[in-house]
């Protein structure tokens, strides 16, 4: 934690995320508008009544923004702690078992990983029809954790030989036990990478396929403004704020996370922090195979 | 070759899993399953067309590993049914047309900026720390963070609309006919440019990082050193010792890396309106033209399995000892 406060790209990433974190909180105190009442005449240009405009049907964009970051926060971090659970259990399960469970649970994974993600979730989000921010979440939940199974697998085959783990065994510990309580936090910075990258993958997946038209409408999120921007043909008309305003904040969520994620896997990974010398790499302990 | 046949096998089994998952979703959702799929028919469907359809997705009398088998019948037949929307067309007929543009477009973006996105990465990591780095870093970092819908609409506000260089929409101008005549061709290569620089900005960063992430964890590795101490020149270590293995591994984040390109390129679409399978979706979601969406996803699958293959096949050329086992 103190290294992750002394890299400068995880302080400002931590900072964007914190601001957004805190204007959603603070949206009604920053707003006296219901998000979804019409409160003003369609697409009127920002002024001082409404800072950023309103939608065609006269609601007030900034006042959408403000409690849109609301959904695509919990949805990110809700989904993103889901993904990360279903990959971590597994990963580690397959990892440390090995034999015929690391089978299954390793062909089921690379399974996963080459049916295209989004093709699926379309398919699965028509037929569940509007599915609300909570439902996105639990299906991006279930279909996403391949790839935090198999880097956590692997991490875990290169612990697995580890003095400790064999100790424990030796000791006659239980395997659940040798799982959580010892190969799990050798493991915690694959998971933490897999963690960040997964709020990332639901906030960003969350929005594309509301744009697409397959979230519930009715539920405020950024996702479903650039829907309703979309089919308002905001662009076309001229009402650029009610696109680029949740087009910005997609966009500063997205960098924030990302800097975290990288600041992240350079603490993890002090090769790739630049400005090291040869002789500081030769410190390290190769890399094994697998390591991301 | 045990090898690639391996794979094969393997990606026949995750083919069939996205078949299982088309056959057992309309019949896992509550209420009556065709009901749910063909509702969107309404009385457009001359009825036999509708029997006709019902039999392609196995709704036949019997238990459910005959119908099963008949879906799966129908599948490996290439039947995909008829589109709700675009009928009497066949649903492969509507992808097949779709799925060239976007072949086309996600294609010729991927092999740009796997090129550039390689090369800025070897460059970034062989002088890793200087300005070049930090600004080449920096870009991916953003470029690659923000969601494809995010760029495709900003590309197309700047660039479509507000300075008009480029169209807003379509592959190519209305009015002219298909054909292979310089005109219809510089028309597609125009309207093509806006999607196609926001793909490659999707894409470019990613590639960049991976490749400077691997160059950099192979930089410290003794043969490196070596080839130094003999006194080769730079960029001859650069280009023949580190890049050349750093680009095993990304090839193979390229086969994951597909997905997430389609992905990218089905939304790019939809901004574009761009006549892809994006757009094709994008329609068939609005219209709930269940047909299409369940083929898109065969499709799109088969395409990745096809990707994956190449990305074997090409595994195997660049890495001897594959060929070897």
């Amino acid at each position: 934690m103190k290294t992750l406060l002394r890299n400068r790209k995880a302080l400002v990433g931590l900072a964007i995320i914190a601001t957004i974190a805190i204007l959603a909180i603070a949206a009604p105190l920053l707003t006296e508008y219901n998000p979804a009442a019409r409160t003003g005449r369609p697409h009127q240009a920002p002024s001082m009544d409404h800072i950023l405009g309103t939608t065609r049907i006269g609601q007030d964009v900034f006042a959408r923004v403000l409690y849109g970051a609301r959904t695509s926060l919990m949805v990110g971090f809700g989904a993103g702690l889901l993904i990360t659970l279903v990959g971590t259990v597994l990963g580690i399960v397959a990892g440390y078992r090995g034999g015929k469970t690391d089978e299954v649970i390793s062909f089921f994974t690379n399974m996963v990983l080459v049916v295209p993600n989004l093709p699926l979730l379309l398919v699965l989000a028509a037929f569940i029809g509007q599915a609300s921010p909570v439902v996105i979440a639990l299906i991006l939940g279930a279909t996403s954790w391949a790839w935090g199974a198999r880097v956590t697998r692997a991490e875990t085959l290169s612990v697995k030989q580890k003095d400790f783990v064999k100790s424990a065994e030796m000791m006659g510990e239980r395997q659940w036990r040798i799982m959580a309580f010892e190969i799990f936090p050798n493991v915690i910075s694959i998971v933490g990478i897999n963690f960040i990258g997964s709020v990332i993958f639901a906030i960003i997946t969350q929005a594309t396929l509301e744009f697409l038209g397959l979230g519930d409408p009715r539920a405020i999120s950024w996702g479903n403004m650039l829907f309703a921007a979309q089919k308002a043909s905001a662009l076309s008309v001229g009402a650029w704020w009610e696109i680029l305003t949740p087009c910005f904040a997609l966009a500063f969520l997205g960098i924030g996370m990302s800097l975290l994620n990288f600041a992240v896997d350079e603490i993890a990974n002090p090769r790739l922090r630049t400005g090291n010398r040869l002789g500081r790499w030769s410190l390290l302990v190769r890399n094994g195979e697998g390591r991301l | 070759m045990a090898f690639l046949f391996r794979r094969l096998a393997f990606y026949l089994a995750a083919f069939l899993a996205a078949a299982t998952i088309n056959f057992f979703l309309p019949r896992l959702m509550p209420g009556d399953p065709i009901q749910l799929m063909f509702s969107s028919a309404g009385a457009e469907l001359p009825p036999e067309s509708l029997e006709a359809l019902k039999l392609t997705f196995g709704f036949v009398d019997g238990p459910l590993w005959k119908q099963y088998l008949t879906y799966l019948g129908s599948i490996f037949t290439g039947d995909l049914g008829r589109s709700i929307k675009y009928f009497p067309l066949p649903v492969t007929s509507v992808l097949g047309h779709a799925l060239i543009w976007t072949l086309v477009l996600m294609g010729t973006a991927t092999v740009i900026s796997f090129i550039l996105g390689t090369w800025l990465g070897v460059m970034a990591a062989w002088k890793r720390g200087s300005r070049f780095d930090v600004i080449v870093s920096v870009t991916s970092i953003f470029a690659t963070s923000v969601p494809a819908v995010v760029t495709s609409l900003i590309v197309l506000f700047v660039f479509g609309f507000t300075l008009d260089w480029f169209p807003n929409g379509y592959a190519a101008d209305p009015s002219l006919d298909p054909a292979f005549t310089l005109q219809y061709i510089a028309s597609v290569a125009y309207h093509g440019v806006l999607p196609m620089v926001t793909l490659c900005t999707v894409l470019i960063g990613g590639f960049t990082v991976t490749m400077r992430n691997n160059m950099i964890n192979l930089l410290g590795e003794d043969y490196i050193v070596m080839a130094r101490a003999k006194g080769l020149s730079d960029r001859r270590v650069m280009l023949w010792y580190a890049a050349r293995n750093a680009l095993l591994p990304t090839v193979s984040s390229l086969a994951i890396a597909i997905g997430t390109i389609l992905g990218g390129s089905l939304v790019t679409e939809v901004v574009f309106n761009y006549p892809g399978l994006g757009n094709v979706l994008y329609q068939a979601i609005l219209a709930r033209d269940y047909p299409v969406i369940q083929g898109q996803l065969l499709i799109m699958t088969a395409t990745m399995l096809v990707a994956n293959f190449i990305v074997d096949v090409s595994y195997v050329l660049l890495d001897p000892r594959l060929k070897a086992a």
